[in-house]
């Protein structure tokens, strides 16, 4: 796996405008995935997907095939029973922007994916719910779908087919709860967006009631590639047999270049560091959270860890949606950790009852520590709270809001100290929270 | 079916229960707030957290109990392990960090779920000591409708008013606003919540969030005696608890009968104790002095004295021209007595009369919604036990809109407040018409001041009785208090106007009555007072619609969606 000469899959069409016609898109090869896997069995899709280890890139890192072989077989009398992918372009993770990139420069890529995943479970109706501030990447998803439309790419005869598929653009109203999957669907329904309790699944009762599945928009930019290029070339890039294929990475914070950059999954921080022009202005490394806000902090004795799910969760974290977050020596990680639990206070839908209290007392908490009114107990009250909401809420946001905050008391907790000590912030105050930000 | 393990309390439960009903069905209580049977399952509470082990092995998480359904055999589950505990502390102290804990001032405290689980899950120390309690300025307070106040402050957000007017009232006025802790219950916008059931969001409400206009600040609640009875407002008959302290009813609360009325009940039901409160009271026998032409003055007098005086009248008349105008607020019972009366010597005239009122409908589980529009609830029961007219007797009709009473000479009016009638002059005095009138009744209405002998009998709620509802379907009530004064139950009263014709009338309660009547009439054949079933019987009547079982009411229900 020579990172050397890794070619950008997922990112190889962004900067060429041309890309965003379905003219352009179709001379870089656009398309040709659909098309072979129109001349599949369905069956025979999903298990090319499942083959190639392609694991889910919204987060929880889930098969995707696996996923879509949830999905019940269609029995003889059902014939018009209705299915629905959604794809989850709910990007609201903070530190995450990858997926706005490949909609706002590749389109067409992940329409293609979708049509692949809807022939795959046969489902008819495809939506695609864009975070309510993604105003560009709805704009322009939505003028590649009528170019799709127009060219019979889309509609009642895809590709002369005849495999009917409709795709919408759905936009959210701006909450971070929506980009859970059934938050997601509730939203879609034209309900308020809070979580569904868990079982059912969504494969099985999902959008309207229907078989649904659900994946988030980098999983599905990879699947055309998969047809056309084949599993096992997805699988020669990656670590290991379980975690493959191209990954995006969303570096943020105290590094010389922040951006969007596409590795082979697997590379290490240092690695993906020195891509990014290393620290900002020479700077130390402090703590670095590798896969957006709510995945624990590591320290910067695990730069060499390989970003791939399975070892950033061996080494105490996540790797999430890979937004990687980095911290030079100047930051607090108590004013860093009480923004972040500021988030997920804001965020939380307010429906169950650990996620909806105990958020809102670790921020409370973890304000009062930052301002120096902390007590020698605080630490030990964090941790309570963090166990009284952790695998206790009803979806997935609880324990997110808890991953900074464990890490904070778990590996900073000389922080935490000084600040009770000196019953004051040891950090310079940044002006923006002077007034009360 | 499948069984369960609870506790290490086997139980079989039918495939498909959740483990709050199957804990139940074991004697184990798994604590709870947003769960309620007949409510969507939305698992937001999380109280309830169980740990279960499928076949040996143990799930990796805590389950809430309210969304694990069990399906096959070898569950078995805990609720009493250090891990379970451990996480009902942790949520009690999440429920009540921000709670005002204005216990004192609250009208749910002895009653409120917070209190309960407190006691017997949470902490007696508070970890939230240096931050502000969130509070909700100004929505103390609200009224969201007329019947119901909301105080957001000690709201728990487990949404259960929400679900039931959504659900179940099927109007949908409340609603969740804003987000995460600042997450709020209240009616949509130009809306109230004013639909019919309303004052279920108050039953329904585990905390004191929701408290009823009615009982506010009426009576604390470890103060009220509570009997099981009957809603008198209308034919459904719904199953209502009688909660009063010292005779003065405070509230009815829905009592759950899946037959009838599953939990819930109408705001216009809730309110028809207020009658006995607000309308003037007939406290002791009143007879009209010989002479005057039925203008001679009414003076008190003694039950014996009283008695004796329609004891005389009645057995100095001829039978043909008595008349008994029976009413729908008649206990089964009393209607058997009342009947027997009728029947001293020979046939007298019989009649029942009831209101036609508002229609009131309770929706059922699994049942079609039962329907009431009679504004009494036991017209059939008092029609079954011998008050219906006959061929060629004066009805209702003949007497309340006629000149039925003029050919009278002794009408018996069984009920003072038998409806609207009772309390409009022209009515009065054509019933007024009758040579001799005797009122039995509760209310001093002006019917009973027309009367030549007025007898002050009890009401509902201080005497035993059975109601015959709508789909006939007997059910008995218990008295939850004396009479006062010289107010004694109908059923006494007339046992001693029976024991003056004939002996063996005498002492009667209203266990002897029914089984009487049940060994007398073919449509309660079988049935005892003592062995009637707490959800009632159906009664068999051939004209009566026949009783849907459970399976098929469900086939029912499903051949309809």
């Amino acid at each position: 796996m020579a990172t050397a000469k890794f070619e950008p899959v997922l990112t190889r069409n962004v900067g060429k405008p041309e890309a965003l016609t379905l003219k352009g898109y179709r001379q870089l090869g656009g398309y040709e995935g659909l098309a072979k896997a129109l001349t599949m069995e369905p069956d025979a899709v999903i298990d090319e997907v499942k083959k190639s280890g392609l694991r889910g890139r919204g987060g929880a890192g889930f098969s995707a095939g696996l996923k879509w072989s949830f999905i019940p077989k269609r029995k003889e009398n059902e014939q018009d029973k209705p299915r629905y992918l959604v794809c989850n372009a709910d990007e609201s993770e903070p530190g995450t922007f990858k997926d706005r990139l490949l909609m706002e420069n590749d389109p067409h890529q992940l329409i293609e994916g979708c049509a692949i995943c809807c022939f795959a479970v046969s489902a008819a109706t495809c939506y695609v719910y864009i975070r309510g501030e993604y105003t560009k990447s709805a704009v322009i998803l939505e003028r590649a779908l009528k170019e799709a439309y127009d060219a019979g790419i889309l509609g009642d005869n895809v590709l002369g087919s005849g495999f009917r598929l409709n795709l919408y653009v759905h936009r959210g109203a701006g909450a971070y709860i929506c980009g859970e999957e059934t938050g997601m669907l509730e939203s879609l329904e034209g309900k308020r967006g809070q979580p569904r309790v868990k079982p059912p699944f969504p494969a099985i009762v999902g959008a309207f009631g229907a078989p649904t599945v659900i994946n988030n928009v980098e999983t599905l930019c990879n699947v055309p590639h998969i047809l056309t290029r084949g599993a096992d070339w997805f699988k020669s890039i990656g670590t290991d047999e379980k975690n493959t294929g191209p990954k995006l990475y969303a570096i943020s914070g105290h590094v010389e270049r922040p951006g969007t950059y596409e590795h082979p999954i697997g590379i290490t921080f240092r690695e993906m560091l020195d891509a990014a022009g290393g620290m900002w202005k020479g700077r130390q490394l402090k703590a670095f959270i590798p896969g957006g806000a709510s995945a624990p902090i590591l320290k910067p004795d695990q730069i060499d860890v390989k970003m791939d799910f399975d070892t950033v969760a061996k080494a105490g974290s996540m790797l999430g949606s890979a937004a990687v977050i980095v911290m030079d020596e100047t930051t607090c990680m108590v004013r860093s950790v009480a923004r972040l639990s500021k988030f997920f206070n804001h965020e939380s839908c307010g429906q169950c009852t650990p996620c909806r209290e105990g958020t809102n007392w670790m921020e409370l908490v973890l304000d009062r520590l930052e301002h120096g009114e902390g007590t020698e107990r605080d630490a030990q009250l964090l941790l309570s709270i963090c166990k009284n909401i952790g695998g206790q809420s009803l979806c997935a946001l609880g324990d997110a809001a808890i991953g900074p905050v464990k890490s904070l008391v778990d590996r900073f907790p000389e922080e935490i100290e000084q600040h009770v000590r000196h019953r004051a912030c040891p950090f310079p105050r940044p002006r923006y929270f002077e007034n009360g930000a | 079916m499948p069984k369960v393990t609870i506790n290490d309390r086997t139980v079989e439960v039918e495939a498909g229960t959740n483990v709050i009903d199957a804990g139940l069905k074991a004697g184990v209580l798994v604590p709870h707030y947003c769960y309620h049977p007949r409510l969507t399952v939305v698992g937001q509470c999380r109280m309830c957290l169980v740990e279960i082990t499928d076949n040996g092995k143990k799930m990796p998480k805590l389950q809430t109990a309210c969304s694990s359904y069990v399906t096959k055999d070898g569950w078995s589950v805990r609720t009493d392990t250090p891990e379970v505990a451990e996480a009902q502390k942790g949520m009690m102290e999440f429920f009540l960090i921000n709670h005002p804990l204005d216990c004192p001032i609250c009208d749910q405290a002895g009653e409120c779920g917070l209190q309960d689980y407190s006691f017997k899950h949470g902490v007696a120390f508070s970890r939230f000591q240096y931050e502000d309690k969130r509070t909700y300025p100004g929505r103390e307070r609200i009224p969201l409708g007329a019947n119901v106040v909301l105080n957001m402050n000690r709201c728990i957000q487990c949404t259960r008013c929400i679900r039931f007017t959504e659900e179940i009232a099927g109007t949908g006025e409340l609603g969740f606003f804003n987000r995460g802790a600042r997450v709020e219950i209240g009616t949509f916008p130009g809306k109230e919540l004013s639909n019919p059931l309303a004052t279920c969001v108050v039953d329904v409400c585990p905390v004191g969030a929701l408290t009823s206009t009615r009982f506010r600040f009426a009576e604390r609640v470890w103060y009220l005696d509570k009997k099981p009875s009957l809603c008198t407002g209308c034919e459904v008959g719904c199953n209502v608890t009688m909660e009063q302290r010292r005779g003065d009813i405070k509230r009815y609360k829905p009592r759950f009968n899946v037959e009838v009325n599953d939990y819930w009940m109408c705001d216009y039901g809730r309110s028809t104790f207020e009658r006995y409160k607000k309308l003037p009271r007939l406290t002791s026998p009143r007879v009209r002095a010989e002479g005057g032409n039925g203008h001679a003055p009414v003076v008190n007098t003694g039950w014996s004295q009283a008695l004796d005086a329609v004891h005389r009248r009645l057995a100095g008349t001829v039978p043909g021209e008595i008349a008994y105008l029976g009413s729908g607020f008649l206990t089964t019972e009393e209607a058997y007595l009342f009947s027997k009366l009728a029947g001293m010597g020979g046939p007298s005239h019989r009649a029942v009369t009831v209101d036609l009122g508002p229609e009131w409908t309770i929706p059922r589980h699994q049942r079609p919604p039962i329907t009431g529009r009679e504004a009494a609830p036991n017209r059939r029961g008092a029609e079954l036990a011998g008050l219906a007219g006959g061929e060629g007797d004066l009805s209702a009709d003949d007497l309340l809109h006629g000149d039925g009473a003029a050919r009278c000479a002794v009408l018996v009016v069984c009920d003072s407040d038998f409806g609207q009638a009772a309390w409009d002059p022209e009515a009065v005095a054509r019933l007024r018409q009758a040579r001799f009138l005797v009122v039995f009744g509760w209310a001093d209405s002006p019917l009973a001041q027309a009367a030549d002998v007025a007898l002050p009998v009890a009401h509902h709620g201080e005497k035993d009785g059975t109601f015959v509802n709508v789909e006939w379907r007997v059910q008995r009530f218990e008295r939850a208090f004396a009479p006062t004064g010289q107010v004694r139950p109908a059923l006494d009263v007339l046992s001693d106007l029976l024991g003056r014709f004939e002996a063996g009338w005498t002492q009667l309660s209203a266990a002897t009555v029914f089984d009487r009547l049940a060994g007398e009439l073919p449509a309660f054949s079988g049935l005892s007072w003592h062995r009637l079933p707490a959800t009632g019987a159906a009664l068999h009547v051939p004209e009566a619609r026949p009783k849907l079982s459970d399976q098929a009411a469900e086939t029912a229900t499903e051949a309809s969606a």
